[in-house]
């Protein structure tokens, strides 16, 4: 676990950036150090060369033999540091100095050059001829590019492998404190799977990454629960509305069933029972319809329509039974009036609302059906003579299987206001419920609201 | 009451997974008159729909191995033209549209009537509805398709548009079974379930007209199913609403 736990550590996006960018500093580091290493040292050996060359120059015009001797008496007035220096014959037999022989192949041309000498000691010397013919020879040792060496060597080991370590402790401790974080959203997330759906993402405050993630995470952890309310109250709708009419089919069958009955009687037990089977298939559809609408998917089928054609299509289809039920279907939808949108639900929509309409009028009265133009574009008018709908119930008459209660004797899945109201936020259009004294106006408002970005 | 069954002997697949749904529709069907072949998967029923020598498919939508659509999908592409009815437990206008684009003739969204299923069937069964006759006669009644005029003997029936195109449709289709969803759909052309019983009341407005006192009932209803138009003499048939 323990193990498992360090892995993960440097398993984090925080540990890479961290290792990556310690090892690019370390590399840029040594690339710097490296030149200014090289620059140094070229300028040093430039100096010492300039020293050396001048040097011999000198000889060449003064005293040789004095420099020779302090240098062999080691008290050189010179320069300390010139470690060599001896003088040879025309034949570069030694004469004088502390070097027996000129390093083979050495130039005496009077310019530096590299050269190694006795124990192995890197130089740089210069060889000159004398106007007698003899030959003078000087060598100066180069302490000052080794000591720049050392130090540059030192400055890396005290400075460069530290500033990595330093790199790397910080990713480390970078990346445990966000381990920490994404652990405790972990366990967040595990609870939520356990079910506990009010459990929230835990947030930071700093608004990074990791908070904005989990923020948005939340939100639709809300959403779900939301949702969720909605479906489990859906859930106890649906319980109540369907086991009204599955247990009067179970009485009707159980009733058919006792002994005695003609078979006139059983069919008919039986006919009502499938009736009651019916009515409760009807609320599921209905239901499944209302859903299948909100999915939202169906907009990229709007197209342009003519909304006091379909008004006059769902008036004719409705005329026959307005007349049965004894009412005046009045119709006012002249003309031409284009929409955008999806025609068959809006059929759907007003044919609900005119179904509606004439269930709840009484008998001789008149529905008013029309098309008025309103401020931002049409409206379906539809105003009947019945009870109406009390205020307070208004919004509820929108939600899927409520029915006022005085109304549960007559047919119906109760769900035809929750499908009006389903095609009606589909379109982003409104509807409004009033008062007509009698009765009631419904308007179904066909002017889009403007999009709202935080629900699609 | 029996449904009558103009094609007896027609030869029906049944791909359909669900056991006792199977049994059901099995049964319905062989009482009428049909023989039926079924299979329980879409790669079984993928074979034995390409053996052929089925006059009809009935596919269920969700099927284990191979799915419905893909199963009408692979036979549209194998140029097997055998009529197919889709079964299906989803009812999206969606589900429709795909279940007819993958090749399918009809589609019956789950829970179904058994009428409504054999009103399909035979519907499928009997395509083509002759299209070209200018005028209709279903036993004394004549439609001029032309003229726009309705006789019943020599009495001429004054209809509404809407009532002309109804009895058209019904006297394309004699002795058949048409349910009130294909009248919804096909004559008024909307997809939504009405709360009230609409097609009933236009039928019964109609029925009015063409079905005069004192004469024969040839519009009838057709229990569990919908409605029929009769060309036959009428007074072997049982009255309106009857049981056999």
């Amino acid at each position: 676990m323990i193990l498992e736990n360090s892995l993960d550590l440097f398993r984090t996006s925080t540990f890479r950036i961290a290792g990556i960018s310690g090892g690019v500093f370390a590399l840029g580091v040594l690339a710097l150090f490296a030149f200014v290493y090289w620059q140094t040292a070229n300028q040093e050996t430039l100096t010492v060369d300039r020293f050396i060359e001048h040097q011999v120059q000198g000889f060449v015009v003064s005293r040789p033999d004095e420099l020779i001797d302090d240098v062999a008496l080691g008290n050189s007035t010179i320069e300390r540091r010139i470690v060599y220096a001896a003088l040879f014959d025309g034949k570069l037999r030694p004469l004088a100095g502390n070097l027996p022989a000129l390093p083979a192949h050495f130039p005496i041309d009077g310019l530096a050059h590299a050269a190694v000498i006795g124990n192995h000691r890197p130089v740089r010397a210069a060889a000159a001829t004398l106007p007698d013919g003899r030959v003078v020879f000087i060598a100066r040792e180069v302490g000052e590019v080794r000591e720049l060496e050392r130090i540059v060597r030192r400055a890396l080991l005290l400075g460069v492998i530290p500033a990595i370590f330093l790199a790397l402790a910080a990713g480390a401790w970078l990346s445990g404190r966000e381990l920490r974080r994404v652990r405790r959203v972990h366990q967040a997330a595990a609870r939520i799977l356990q079910g506990k759906l009010r459990e929230r993402l835990p947030v930071h405050g700093s608004a990074d990454d990791v908070d904005r993630l989990a923020l948005a995470v939340n939100r639709m952890l809300d959403e779900i629960e939301r949702l969720l309310e909605e479906i489990r109250g859906i859930g106890d709708a649906i319980a109540h509305d369907l086991r009204t009419p599955l247990t009067r089919v179970r009485a009707r069958l159980e009733r058919g069933r006792e002994a005695n009955r003609s078979r006139a009687e059983l069919e008919a037990a039986i006919d009502s029972a499938v009736a009651g089977l019916d009515q409760t298939l009807g609320i599921i559809t209905a239901l499944l319809r209302i859903t299948a609408i909100e999915e939202g998917g169906r907009r990229a089928a709007f197209r342009a329509f003519d909304l006091a054609r379909i008004v006059r299509d769902v008036a004719e289809l409705y005329e026959p039974i307005a007349e049965n039920a004894g009412i005046a279907l009045a119709v006012g939808a002249a003309g031409a009036r284009a929409l955008n949108g999806d025609r068959d639900l809006l059929v759907e929509a007003i044919a609900n609302v005119l179904d509606n309409a004439i269930k709840f009028a009484p008998r001789g009265s008149t529905i008013d059906l029309a098309v008025i133009e309103g401020a931002g574009g049409p409206t379906v008018r539809v105003r009947d003579r019945g009870p109406g709908i009390p205020p307070g119930e208004r919004q509820s008459v929108l939600k899927r299987f409520y029915r006022a209660d005085k109304s549960r004797h007559l047919p119906g899945s109760g769900l035809g206001l929750g499908v009006v109201s389903a095609v009606m936020n589909l379109h982003r259009f409104e509807i409004a419920i009033g008062d007509a004294d009698p009765g009631c106006v419904v308007d179904l408002i066909c002017v889009p609201r403007p999009a709202d970005p935080a629900r699609d | 009451m029996q449904n009558p069954t103009p094609s007896p002997g027609a030869k029906i697949l049944l791909i359909e997974d669900d056991g006792e749904t199977r049994a059901e529709i099995r049964g319905a069907l062989l009482e009428r008159g049909y023989e039926v072949a079924d299979e329980a998967t879409g790669t079984g029923g993928l074979a034995a729909a390409r053996r052929g020598g089925f006059d009809l498919l009935i596919v269920d939508r969700m099927l284990p191995e191979l799915d419905g659509l893909a199963v009408i999908e692979t036979l549209r592409a194998e140029d097997v033209r055998t009529p197919v009815l889709v079964l299906s437990a989803l009812g999206a206008v969606d589900d429709r549209i795909r279940g007819l684009k993958a090749g399918g003739d009809d589609y019956l969204t789950k829970p179904f009537a058994l009428g409504e299923l054999t009103a399909r069937i035979e519907a499928l069964l009997r395509r083509p509805v002759e299209t070209r006759a200018t005028v209709l006669r279903v036993g004394p009644l004549t439609l001029d398709l032309i003229d726009r005029v309705a006789r019943r003997g020599e009495r001429e029936i004054e209809l509404l548009p809407r009532e002309f195109k109804l009895l058209e449709y019904l006297m394309r289709r004699p002795d058949r079974v048409v349910t009130r969803d294909m009248l919804l759909e096909d004559v008024w052309n909307y997809r939504f379930l009405p709360q009230t019983n609409l097609v009933d009341v236009h039928i019964g407005k109609l029925r009015r007209k063409v079905d005069g006192p004192g004469e024969a009932t040839l519009i009838r209803g057709v229990r569990g199913a919908g409605f029929m138009i009769v060309s036959a003499s009428e007074d072997a048939r049982p009255p309106l609403g009857a049981k056999a």
